[in-house]
């Protein structure tokens, strides 16, 4: 991890693989809820549109979290 | 007000204050990216729009308080409107005053929030009647410009002016009006969400797509783990009125009613850099003068975001200011879940004190929540944060949130034009425009292309 290749992002260290995993992770739950959303509505009887955002960025969440566990933090905390 | 109402006004004031507690410490969160797309998202949801700008409120109490949280403690912003108060951290941290500072800027946040909201509550409920003026159109060189487009044009005109590259600001304003009038044109509609998500997000897919150049990559290679210095903070008391000084106190709450008004047209981020800057030079002790700033920085953040918000919205009707322009742009665009905008269905459903109510509500649940926290547990909260969460998973998230609101707008054809508006706004940013500039162009955009094509040259 010492020499490991990164990048700096915003004052942040990161790996483009890993953001790109993240970035397809996030992304395919968001657009598999997104896509999901309308069988869901007709089943709940509510306008598809809201519940399709809603579920979409629910999705992203679940991505968030799962991503979450696959990246390494790159940051080491050195208290003073 | 209904008891669900009540209910679901103190639920959504407590998530949002919770989440934005969490992004408000984690370093790098800009501000629209962060705030923007969540509003969005709720509002397209099908949530009341009243609710949705109480959950909004309790994101900027919460945010603007914990976003100096890191700034104090390891010297990195939480957010955009952090990064000026970093060299009055470093200053009060040589000295040992890293938890002075870490309470005196979350008492101001409070004052500034609650100085704020009475002047400029106080003052839409007067200037009310004007609205209507402003929005009333006159025809100039045969097009119709409502009277708030002037008001739009002479605040991008400072905020150009202001930009660390004026020039090439100025000369963006109707290339980048006439890009994005050109993109609606191709759509056949005018697509807001997918264009503002592309600036949003501009400077992070510049600085992205920079990385995959082989020459421009060596720019940001970095090797190993970032080190950050967390330093050791003392007891810190609960009652926030024996944490500022009179002189303090005296400050924030001037600077704060000041700001609250000029965020109308005004940046946040270049106000708090204005004034804090003059108190710190002002100031003979160093010292001294770096703690006064980074105190009055925190209280006009929060007073900024509340003015430039709740000004456009109560009063003027169309987002006149980078911050009405920016986080705030969701409520002033028309959704057709309810054929309206979000603004107006506010202020058509609801009356005045209501409104008024709920926005007090909002904020008084948000600070009995955050200010606790980030009093005793603000360490903690800051090393577990910088401890376990990864920067890609955060980027990841907010990306993929852009990918699906720009598909919901526009389809496949809304991606790639969030990725040109994101690229040519990143590009801009690098050469010095503020993306406040770009957010007001394309609230002008439809007008400025009209003039500019009306024009007899």
């Amino acid at each position: 991890m010492k020499d490991e290749l990164c990048y700096e992002l915003y004052g942040e260290y990161i790996s483009l693989k890993e953001l790109g995993m993240s970035v397809f992770i996030s992304t395919a739950f968001a657009m598999l809820f997104f896509f999901v959303a309308p069988a869901v509505s007709a089943v709940l009887g509510v306008q598809s549109a809201g519940i399709s955002i809603t579920l979409g960025a629910l999705g992203a969440t679940v991505g968030f979290t799962i991503s979450v566990l696959v990246s390494k933090v790159k940051r080491v905390v050195v208290e003073v | 007000m209904d008891p669900l109402s009540l209910l679901l006004t103190l639920a959504l004031s407590a998530i949002s204050t919770l989440l934005y507690i969490f992004i408000g410490i984690l370093p790098g969160t800009d501000e629209t990216a962060t705030m923007a797309p969540i509003a969005l998202t709720l509002l397209l949801a099908g949530l009341d729009p009243l609710l949705v700008l109480v959950w909004f409120i309790a994101s900027i109490a919460a945010f603007k308080m914990a976003d100096s949280i890191p700034v104090a403690l390891a010297g990195i912003p939480g957010g955009v409107m952090a990064v000026p108060q970093v060299p009055d951290a470093l200053v009060a941290k040589e000295r040992g005053l890293a938890d002075t500072i870490l309470r005196k800027g979350i008492a101001a946040s409070i004052v500034g929030q609650v100085v704020a909201l009475a002047v400029t509550l106080s003052i839409s409920y007067y200037l009310m009647p004007a609205g209507e003026w402003l929005r009333t159109a006159d025809v100039v060189l045969g097009v119709k410009v409502a009277r708030w487009f002037w008001l739009v044009l002479a605040g991008l005109a400072v905020l150009a002016l202001t930009s660390r590259s004026r020039y090439v600001a100025l000369i963006s304003i109707p290339s980048f009006a006439l890009l994005i009038q050109g993109l609606r044109g191709v759509y056949g509609r005018p697509i807001f969400v997918s264009f503002f998500l592309g600036i949003t997000i501009g400077p992070m897919i510049f600085e992205l797509l920079s990385m995959l150049h082989k020459d421009l990559r060596q720019a940001y290679v970095r090797r190993g783990m970032k080190e950050v210095r967390l330093v050791k903070i003392g007891k810190i008391s609960l009652n926030p009125l024996k944490i500022l000084s009179r002189d303090e106190l005296l400050h924030c709450s001037t600077w704060s009613a000041v700001t609250s008004v000029l965020a109308t047209v005004m940046s946040p981020v270049g106000l708090t850099i204005l004034i804090g800057d003059l108190l710190r030079e002002s100031s003979k002790d160093k010292t001294r003068g770096a703690v006064l700033a980074y105190t009055v920085r925190d209280a006009i953040k929060n007073a900024t975001y509340i003015g430039g918000t709740l000004i456009p919205l109560l009063v003027i009707g169309e987002p006149t200011g980078p911050m009405a322009a920016g986080p705030a742009a969701p409520f002033f665009q028309k959704l057709d879940s309810i054929g309206m905008t979000p603004r107006d269905y506010i202020l058509s459903r609801y009356d005045y004190a209501t409104i008024v109510l709920m926005i007090l509500l909002a904020t008084a649940v948000s600070f009995s929540i955050a200010y606790p926290i980030l009093v005793k547990y603000s360490r903690k909260l800051t090393l577990a944060v910088f401890k376990r969460v990864p920067a890609e998973a955060l980027y990841g998230l907010f990306i993929a949130i852009v990918i699906m609101l720009s598909y919901y707008d526009a389809k496949i054809a809304g991606i790639f034009g969030t990725l040109v508006v994101s690229l040519v706004s990143g590009a801009l940013w690098k050469l010095g425009v503020s993306l406040g500039v770009l957010f007001m162009t394309l609230v002008a955009a439809p007008t400025l292309v009209s003039l500019l094509t009306a024009l007899p040259l």
